[in-house]
This record gives C-alpha cells, sequence and structure tokens, in this order.
C-alpha cells in the first residue's frame, strides 16, 4: 500500500487538483484539470455540489427519521406532500424493478428505501455545477460511484481503477472514461445492503458489478440490480443498452460484459 | 385489449411523469381515475403494435407501445411499455429521459475496462479515481481513493 506521500502523478499526466469531504457517511472526492482547478469559480461550484448533497440527505435519508422518505415509508405523508424530486426518484424506482423482473425494488418488506436510486441520481444532480465550469475537466466520486466530464478533444481520459473486492488495496482493472459514468455494487457495500428482492437473500454469486454508462443514475441503478440477480448478473447486463462493465465473481474470476 | 393499454400506459406515464406514485397496493380504479392519467391517455394515438401480425392475433403475443414525449420540469421524457397477452406490463423502456440533454458531448458508455494482467497497486496503474464497493467514510482513510486524494493538490 503507497503512503500518503507516493505520488500517482506520472509528468504525463496532466496536473490535477481534488477536494474531499464527507457528506451521507460517504467520502466525495473531486478531481479538476483545466482552466479552474483552484480558483473562485472552482471552490464555488464544488461547494454548490456539496449542498445538492445535503439537500438530498435531508429528503432522502433512511437514516434520519425526520426525512420526507421515512415518513412517506411510515405512512405519515402522502406523495404529494413530498418535494417532487420524491416521486421523480420512486418512478425511477419504479421502472428499475420491471426492468430487473424484481430483483431491484425500493419496497421491501413494507420498508421504503429507495436509497439504491437516490446515490446514483444525487451525484449526477450534484456534477451539474462542476460541469458548467468553463475549459474543465471533471471527476465527482461519491463512495466509489463517479462522474466524468471533459471539457473538449484536446482532454484526456479519466482513467478510472475498479477496486479489487477480494483486496480494497488494489485494482483489477482500469476503464478510460471521457464523459459518461461508472458505478460499483458489491458485498462490502454497507455491510450486505444489496438483497435480491424477491428472495431478500443477500446474493453469494457475486463479489462486484462494475456498470460503465452515460449517466450515473442508471449506471448505479443497473450496477445494483445486476447485482441482486446474482447468477444472472453478466447475462442481464448484456441486454441492456449502451451499458459495459465487469462482473467479479465470488471465487476471483472476472468477467468483462460489453 | 386497447383500453387495458390505454389504461396501462396511462399509469405509466402516471408514474413516470411523477404526478402520481404507483404502489403495489393502488388498485386500477385509483389509478385510472388520476386526472393525470385520464390527460396522458390521449398518447396513446401513437401506439403500435410490436407483435407485426395481423390485428388479430394481438392477444396472443406481447403487444409494444410507444408514448408521446412529455415535456416535465425536467426536461422530456418519453416512455415505451411492452405487455404479455395478459395485459400485464412486462418491461418498461424510459426511451428519452431529462438527463440524456448532453447530445453535443462525446458520451462514451461503450469504454470498455481494461483487465490488468498482474494486480497493481494506483501509482504503478496510474489512476485518477476508483470506483469500488467498499468506499465509506470509515474505511476511507486506508482506501486507494484516499491515497489518490492526498497525492495531488
Amino acid at each position: 500500500m503507497n503512503g500518503p506521500s507516493a505520488h500517482v502523478t506520472a509528468t504525463t499526466r496532466p496536473a490535477t487538483a481534488r477536494y474531499v469531504e464527507h457528506v451521507m457517511g460517504m467520502p466525495i472526492s473531486l478531481a479538476l484539470r483545466g482552466r479552474h482547478t483552484d480558483d473562485a469559480a472552482a471552490r464555488g461550484a464544488w461547494a454548490e455540489a456539496l449542498a445538492a448533497l445535503r439537500d438530498v440527505d435531508r429528503v432522502f435519508s433512511t437514516y434520519r427519521a425526520d426525512s420526507f422518505v421515512s415518513r412517506l415509508g411510515r405512512g405519515e405523508l402522502e406523495i404529494d406532500d413530498c418535494p417532487p424530486e420524491v416521486g421523480e426518484v420512486l418512478a425511477l424506482g419504479e421502472v428499475a424493478r420491471l426492468q430487473s423482473h424484481g430483483a431491484f425494488d425500493v419496497r421491501r418488506g413494507g420498508l421504503l428505501d429507495p436509497s439504491g436510486v437516490v446515490k446514483g441520481w444525487a451525484v449526477e444532480r450534484a456534477a451539474r455545477p462542476l460541469r458548467a465550469l468553463a475549459g474543465t475537466d471533471v471527476c465527482l466520486s461519491a463512495g466509489g460511484d463517479l462522474v466524468c466530464h471533459v471539457a473538449g478533444p484536446d482532454s484526456a481520459d479519466w482513467r478510472v481503477g475498479i477496486e479489487d473486492p477480494h483486496d480494497p488495496t488494489r485494482v483489477v482493472a482500469v476503464v478510460p472514461v471521457r464523459n459518461g459514468a461508472v458505478a460499483t455494487s458489491g458485498l462490502a457495500h454497507r455491510g450486505g445492503h444489496v438483497v435480491d428482492a424477491r428472495s431478500g437473500g443477500v446474493p453469494d454469486a457475486i463479489a462486484s458489478v462494475t456498470v460503465v454508462h452515460d449517466d450515473l443514475t442508471w449506471a448505479d441503478i443497473d450496477a445494483t440490480a445486476a447485482f441482486a440477480l446474482g447468477r444472472d448478473a453478466a447475462r442481464w447486463l448484456r441486454t441492456r443498452p449502451r451499458r459495459t462493465g465487469l462482473v467479479v465473481w465470488a471465487d476471483g474470476r472476472t468477467e468483462l460484459v460489453r | 385489449m386497447k383500453r387495458i393499454v390505454l389504461w396501462l400506459l396511462s399509469t405509466v406515464s402516471a408514474v413516470v411523469l411523477l404526478f402520481g406514485y404507483h404502489t403495489s397496493t393502488s388498485g386500477p380504479a385509483g389509478t385510472a381515475q388520476s386526472p393525470v392519467g385520464a390527460s396522458l391517455s390521449t398518447t396513446s394515438t401513437t401506439a403500435t403494435s410490436g407483435s407485426g401480425g395481423t390485428g388479430g392475433d394481438e392477444p396472443s403475443s406481447g403487444t409494444t407501445v410507444t408514448g408521446e414525449v412529455a415535456q416535465t420540469r425536467w426536461g422530456p421524457v418519453q416512455v415505451q411499455i411492452t405487455t404479455d397477452a395478459s395485459g400485464t406490463i412486462t418491461d418498461v423502456e424510459v426511451i428519452q429521459y431529462p438527463s440524456g440533454s448532453r447530445e453535443d458531448e462525446q458520451i462514451n458508455s461503450s469504454a470498455l475496462p481494461e483487465l490488468i494482467q498482474e494486480t497493481l497497486d494506483a501509482q504503478s496503474a496510474q489512476i485518477d479515481m476508483v470506483s469500488g464497493a467498499t468506499v465509506t467514510s470509515e474505511g476511507y482513510v486506508r482506501s486507494l481513493q484516499s491515497a489518490l486524494d492526498q497525492a495531488t493538490a
């Protein structure tokens, strides 16, 4: 393992400014290259992104008893009493449930938990002020799910390492991304958080699923749904339009999905 | 059959357009009575049968219906639903979604992960960011991502 002094930026890589904050129990990491990396515009956009994530947490957190979603789940509120974003997220969850043949469901055993939709959706929204920075390449990660943006054809790719689920100090693959998103779901994710909604069981055939797609909302949903589908993960992911990815099976084998 | 598809489409439209929430306990009547669902039922004018056969065999196979593009406050939304012979929704495809409004950019969702033959660390693999399922605040200080975040300023 590298110490903090390890310098990963080789001379061939462009200079990158980095920011880190913790929101919703997750590290939020930002990398910027280009025109606005360390000026007032960059810091303002970063503050806006963090504020957007904190707003989402107030509305959607299942860890906060007073969030709209917690109160909706307990039947204390109707959907019309909630901000319109709640309806948007639940509608996405309903589409995901149908498309994953029920493996993905924001409702399980009477509990409402849309966090499988919220994270990617929230980061996609939070990235908007950063994408608006002129002449600037952006990579924004929330707990290992990330969006990438490049300013133009001359920008270098963002090189995204895919963590080895059996040894998180290592990566098993690298994917070059220009404008797009990468999401990974796995068992280690909040301690067996992902369950197959059809059976209630925790999938054990897969160590992790990574999905590369245009936007993080659907990359994140599909990574979670594929993980919940267990042995059918790679097969199902191949039926999904404009997705690529990587399945790391429990026995350590890796399978590319293209 | 037509009426069933009509109702299904209005249900899905209501769901996707966020004016209503389709729960597992809400009955057909409740959804159909939603004013938004009713107003959106006109989208069936663009309905096309996915079977491609004669109209007579429609009940024996699945039907795909494409809705019109609806403008929402988040941007245009268009859905396509597929039903089986009994009228049950078997699939919903969101053909157009507000966040897909970046056509002018070079989207490269087809980017393929390159497997690394020997397991390498972040330094030798020259990576910018880590995608993984173990990235939590608790484990962050020991993570590869943490090393990356501290490596450059």
